[in-house]
This record gives structure tokens, C-alpha cells and sequence, in this order.
């Protein structure tokens, strides 16, 4: 692999298109056979908080009412103190701007503190009911401390879990009587509540950007707003009556996303606003046709089809090719 | 014999290269867009959500011309409907003969009428063969490799990875008892015969544009090669195959080599990965080590899953962790800094992903108790689609 790259960067040099000074650095640096396990090391770090944690979580619930049990308990209390201990410790100055630890292992460690809080507040609720019914507090609790972690520790892991936790909280508030009973509840609602959630992540977001706010956290922000209210949408589109109510409001998102995947320039954005309105646009379209009854000139509609997809690969080609220009910029 | 035009082709080693180069801030953005300008490449997506979301839009078009021509046949056509399967991967092969006019590449659209043509020429080989596999698997393995010769679109060597693997499996079955007793072997020799074959064609080839797929080809042979010696798979290949269990206190025949192997091999590719800077062989090595424990654990381990992921949990944060230590101020060799050409920043996007997808965000989850989110969520929650 290293021979098709000296290749290619001596067949530039021939070209004349690098010059010697710059040729004579890159065969220096590749003499140097910089083998980084950089993102190796990391990815085991990763790997192993969450095999830890994992484990860790099977293991109490394992010996519930076992006479070990307090003992575990104590301790993994003690390694959760241990860790906000050393994360406190090594923390860089709280800044607005987006700040590192020295060591990168420092972020796993916010981590593994964080998803062992969240156990211990699990656990503490199916033993000892220590929120009674309430049992919102159970899952807001975690998400509280997760995102004054992910702020203060300027960790985007931890964030994510917190949003995920406010998700959680919303879907069991809106119905966790009716779960318990195992009675169906409403999905609708729940839509309605993951939406709502949505709009708020935007809204907070906005906010972020102008009192300047840790302002790289907006790709998290949005791609959970962007994810929830466009399957939501989507959902409600498939199942409700009302569904050109939420096909308007799937259209108005898409577009919101798609302004702002150009303003930070994320790609990842751009394509599932535009998938997620495209898919809301079919089926919309196919509920239309389904409700006219247009039975008759379904033939038609067949025949229509290559040409109305070749139509849309073009303009998303012209739509990628526009975001790449703008990208470059 | 190739569909794109060659000096293109060419050229995209030379973009590509002058990227990196750019990328690892050894030129300046002018000596790249220079290089750009005067060398035309073909239409490549490197993206892979947007080749992806191109795959996903061809194969809707695919689909819809199929749906067209059978609508437009059905009314000429009563019987013998075989002849639209070939009728459609003709129509297939006619696209990704299109788009390679079009100066496309690995774009996505390409890939999806490319992939698409082949399969359904598989099946339209099958339903004239009345399912005949050796044939369909050797007929797919010859059509693979000529596609990926036209058209350079790796994905044909994906197919042409199994496909191969499968006409030599079924032709040993062809054979019967025997020859399904010595698959493993067969298969392993199969595996670093590709191997070698691919690092000697790799040495001297004349078209560097082919260099690409040869290493995707010579990396599948190593896999190969370790999974068709590793001991749980030939164990539960040879019940399944064979059709004969394997009495409690016996083993299979062979079992020590098998057992041997299942572990030297692992450490041998890390080993010669960490030497010869292969980045690809140390991942192949660590993931077939990660498969070996699996296999020791299935057969002879007893411990309960969370003692096993504690323990491995806190051995592999050991490893990393003085790993760091040791490797942080190295400045050449094996090292933490990290490499000038290597952009590491999507693995720290999909990490928050995997997480967040271990705790199921998707709101219609809630069947799990409020309990179940702080706990043992890691094994239940499903994810939704997109995250």
C-alpha cells in the first residue's frame, strides 16, 4: 500500500507539480514509518469502558437479593466517586469555547463515571423505590447530571446519552401508568412528544449559538432533532389521518435542516434531511393516490415512475454539487 | 476492455494522492486544486452515506424500469417469465455500461444497477438450471471478475469473493463425503493461495488502478483462511455437513491442529501486521483474536457474560492505557501520535452513535421499565434507523 503512494508522490514530483523541497519532506516523513494506533488505542479505551459498564449492569441485576450484593454495590459506588474524582481533578478550566483534557483518556473515564451513575440511579429506584412513582426522577436525575458533565467536561458521548435520557423521560412521562399495566398506549402522542422534543433541541441549540455556548455541540443538537422529528413525522404520516398536517410539517424540517447543514457544514445532515423529506414526500404521495383511488390510472403511474426517479437523481446530483461547492468555500 | 476512459482512471491515483498530501499539509491548497484542474477523474463518491443515498436512489430506479418493461412484456409475454430475469440484468449491465460512459465510478448509482445486473443474472441462471448451485456460484465468480475488469467497481470483487468460495464449496460437495471432509483444508488453501497470488500480482502490475481491489481480494483471502481453519466453525460445519453428532467425550478429527490454529493464526497476522505497518492485517488479526475467545468460550468456558465483559473490560483498558503511556512521546515507528495521512475524526462521530444506539432512543421503545434505562439497557434497547 506505502508503494502506490511513493508511486503516485514521485510521479507528481516528475510532473513537476510538487516541488523538491516538499517531495524531499513527504519521503522523509514516510521514511519515518509512522505507524499511529492513535484511533486503535482510543477505540480500545472506548471498547473496554463500554464492555466494563456493560458488564457491570448485567452483574447487579444478577445478584439482586444475593449476600454479596451490598458489597457490589459499594463498590461501584466507590469507582463512579473515584472517576468524578480524577475527572474533576484533570478538568481544563470550564470555558464556553470547546476545551480538551491532557490526556484523552480522561473522556472515558467522564464517560464510564456517567453510564455508572446511571445504573447506580436505576438500580437505587428497582430495590429500594427510592422515587416512589415517580418515576420520571429515575431517568431525568442521570440525564441532569449527564449534561452538566457533558458541558462542564466538554464531552460529546456523554451529551449524546443525556439527550437519549430526555427522550426516555418524555416517552415514559407521557404514558408510564398505562406501560406498567401493559396497556397499548397512543403512539401518537408519543410522536407528538418526540417532535415537540425535537423543536426544543433546536431551540436550545439556537440559543447556544448566540450566547455562544460550546457552539461545536450543534451537530449532536441537530442530528437528534433532524432524527426525531423527521421518524416521527414519517410515523405519523404512515399511520394518522391527519397526515398532510405532519407531511407540511416534515417539509418545513427538511428545509430548516437543509439551511442548516450549510451553515456547519455537516454532510451527514444535508443527506438525511434530504433523505428523510424525500421518503415523507413519497409516502405522501402514495396515501394522496391511495386515497383518490386512482386504481385506474395506476398502469400509468407504473409507466411514470422510471422518469420521476430520473428526475430526482438529477436533482440531487445538482443539490450535491451545489453543497460541495459551498463546502469547499 | 476497460468501460471508463484509462488516463482517467490514472489521473485518480494522482488526485487522490495530492489530497492526502494536501490533506496532511505536506502542498498547499493551490498545488492540490492545480493537480485537480489538469487532471480529469472519474465521477468517484467517497462519501460513503452519500454513495449509499445514491445506491439507494438507483436501485428505486432499477426497480421502476424493471416494473415498466414487465408491465409493457406481461402483455406480449403468457409464459416462459425466466426471460424477463434476463431481460432485467440486461438492463442492469446497460446502466452500469451508461453511467461508465458517463465517467461514473464507485458513485452509488453505478453500484446499484452493477450489483443489482449480477444478482439477477444469478437468478435468471438458476431458474434455467433449475437451482443447479456449482453452476449459478461459477457463473457468477467468471461474471464478476470480467465486470470488475470493465468497470473497476469494486463491489463486483465482493461478489466475487463469495461466489468463488462457494463454487469450490459446492463443487466439493459435488464429490460427496470426502470432499466435504476436507473443505476446511481445501478452503484454507484457497485462502493463502489469494493471499500470495494477489501480493505477487500487487509487486509488478501494470495497471496501478487495479491495485485497490487486488489488496480487497488479498485481505478476504487471509480472512478465509482463518475461518475455514477456526475450530468452532469446522466443528459445527462438520455436524451440520456431515450430519453426524459428535458424542460428548469425543472430538472432531484433527481437533488439535484445529485448536492450534485457531489461536496461532490470529497472533501471526498481528504480529506480521505490526512489522510489515500493515494497518488492515493488525485489525484482521485482532478481530479473528476476538473470534478465537469467542470459540474457547462457547466450548470450554463457563462464566457467566458479565464477569467475562468486566474482566475483558478492564484488561483491555490496562492494554490501552499503558499502551498511551509508553507510546505517547514516540516520534517515529509505533506510535500514539497520530499520522499525518490519517484523518481520524469519523471514528470519533460514530462512536457517540454506537453509544446512543445502545440506548435506544427511538420513543416507542418504552416498553423497557423506567428501570431498564439505567441498568441492563445495553443488551435490550434497539436502535432506530437513522441513529
Amino acid at each position: 500500500m506505502e508503494n502506490i503512494h511513493q508511486r503516485a508522490t514521485q510521479t507528481l514530483f516528475d510532473k513537476q507539480l510538487i516541488t523538491e523541497e516538499q517531495h524531499e519532506q513527504i519521503v522523509s516523513y514516510r521514511s519515518l514509518n509512522i505507524f499511529s494506533l492513535n484511533a486503535e488505542l482510543k477505540i480500545f479505551l472506548y471498547l473496554s469502558v463500554l464492555m466494563f459498564t456493560s458488564g457491570i449492569g448485567i452483574l447487579i441485576y444478577q445478584n439482586i437479593d444475593t449476600i454479596g450484593h451490598s458489597i457490589i454495590i459499594s463498590l461501584i459506588s466507590i469507582v463512579t466517586v473515584i472517576c468524578y474524582y480524577f475527572s474533576f481533578n484533570r478538568a481544563p478550566e470550564f470555558n464556553k469555547s470547546q476545551t480538551y483534557f491532557e490526556s484523552p483518556v480522561m473522556e472515558y473515564i467522564v464517560l464510564t463515571a456517567n453510564l455508572l451513575t446511571c445504573i447506580l440511579i436505576g438500580y437505587l429506584q428497582i430495590q429500594y423505590n427510592t422515587f416512589g412513582t415517580h418515576y420520571g426522577l429515575a431517568t431525568i436525575i442521570p440525564t441532569t447530571i449527564g449534561l452538566f458533565s457533558g458541558y462542564y467536561f466538554d464531552n460529546k458521548n456523554v451529551l449524546s446519552i443525556a439527550i437519549t435520557g430526555l427522550a426516555a423521560y418524555i416517552g415514559l412521562t407521557v404514558s408510564p401508568q398505562s406501560l406498567l399495566q401493559n396497556e397499548i398506549y397512543n403512539t401518537d402522542s408519543l410522536s407528538y412528544a418526540a417532535i415537540g422534543l425535537g423543536v426544543v433541541l433546536i431551540l436550545w441549540n439556537y440559543y447556544s449559538s448566540i450566547i455562544k455556548l460550546k457552539t461545536h455541540f450543534a451537530l449532536i443538537f441537530l442530528t437528534f432533532a433532524l432524527h426525531l422529528i423527521s421518524i416521527s413525522c414519517i410515523n405519523t404520516i404512515i399511520d394518522s389521518d391527519y397526515y398532510l398536517v405532519f407531511s407540511a410539517i416534515l417539509g418545513l424540517s427538511t428545509y430548516f435542516f437543509y439551511i442548516s447543514s450549510y451553515k456547519i457544514k455537516s454532510i451527514s445532515l444535508f443527506i438525511f434531511a434530504v433523505l428523510y423529506g424525500f421518503i415523507g414526500l413519497n409516502i405522501t404521495l402514495f396515501k394522496i393516490i391511495d386515497y383518490m383511488n386512482l386504481t385506474d390510472i395506476f398502469e400509468f403511474i407504473l409507466v411514470l415512475s422510471p422518469f420521476y426517479f430520473i428526475g430526482a437523481i438529477i436533482l440531487f446530483i445538482m443539490m450535491i454539487k451545489k453543497f460541495n461547492s459551498e463546502f469547499k468555500k | 476492455m476497460i468501460a471508463l476512459e484509462k488516463i482517467k482512471v490514472e489521473n485518480q491515483l494522482l488526485v487522490e494522492e495530492s489530497h492526502a498530501l494536501y490533506k496532511a499539509r505536506f502542498i498547499s491548497e493551490e498545488q492540490f486544486k492545480i493537480v485537480q484542474k489538469s487532471h480529469p477523474t472519474p465521477k468517484k463518491q467517497k462519501n460513503i452515506l452519500l454513495r449509499l443515498g445514491f445506491a439507494f436512489l438507483g436501485i428505486l430506479l432499477y426497480s421502476s424500469i424493471c416494473g415498466f418493461i414487465s408491465l409493457l412484456g406481461l402483455s406480449f409475454i403468457d409464459d416462459s417469465f425466466e426471460v424477463f430475469l434476463f431481460v432485467f440484468a440486461a438492463v442492469g449491465f446497460a446502466g452500469a455500461e451508461f453511467f461508465a460512459k458517463q465517467n461514473y465510478s464507485e458513485q452509488g448509482l453505478d453500484d446499484s444497477f452493477l450489483i443489482g445486473a449480477q444478482l439477477l443474472l444469478a437468478g435468471a441462471i438458476a431458474t434455467v438450471t433449475d437451482g443447479y448451485e456449482m453452476i449459478i456460484a461459477l457463473f457468477a465468480t467468471i461474471v464478476s471478475v470480467l465486470t470488475y475488469l470493465r468497470y473497476i467497481n469494486r463491489a463486483s470483487l465482493v461478489i466475487f469473493c463469495i461466489a468463488s468460495t462457494a463454487t469450490i464449496a459446492f463443487s466439493l460437495f459435488e464429490i460427496g463425503v470426502i470432499g466435504k471432509s476436507i473443505l476446511p483444508f481445501v478452503l484454507m488453501i484457497y485462502g493463502i493461495g489469494l493471499y500470495f497470488i494477489c501480493d505477487k500480482i500487487a509487486r509488478n502490475l501494470q495497471f496501478p488502478f487495479y491495485q485497490k481491489g487486488i489488496l480487497l481480494v488479498k485481505y478476504f483471502g487471509l480472512i478465509l483462511f482463518y475461518f475455514s481453519g477456526n475450530y468452532l466453525i469446522v466443528r459445527e460445519l462438520s455436524v451440520e455437513l456431515l450430519g453426524s453428532e459428535i458424542p460428548t467425550n469425543s472430538d472432531i478429527s484433527f481437533a488439535w491442529f484445529f485448536h492450534a490454529f485457531t489461536f496461532i493464526v490470529p497472533t501471526t497476522y498481528i504480529f506480521y501486521g505490526v512489522k510489515l505497518l500493515d494497518r488492515a492485517l493488525v485489525w484482521i488479526g485482532f478481530l479473528c483474536f476476538v473470534f478465537a475467545l469467542y470459540t474457547v468460550d462457547f466450548y470450554f468456558l463457563e462464566v457467566a457474560a458479565e464477569i467475562y465483559l468486566i474482566t475483558a473490560g478492564l484488561l483491555l483498558f490496562a492494554i490501552a492505557y499503558f499502551s498511551i503511556k509508553k507510546l505517547k512521546d514516540k516520534k517515529e515507528g509505533i506510535t500514539f501520535q497520530p499520522d499525518r495521512f490519517i484523518n481520524s475524526s469519523d471514528f470519533l462521530h460514530t462512536e457517540a452513535l454506537i453509544l446512543t444506539s445502545q440506548f435506544g432512543l427511538k420513543p416507542e421503545t418504552t416498553t423497557d421499565s423506567p428501570m431498564e434505562f439505567g441498568g441492563g439497557g445495553f443488551s435490550g434497547g434497539g436502535s432506530t434507523g437513522g441513529y
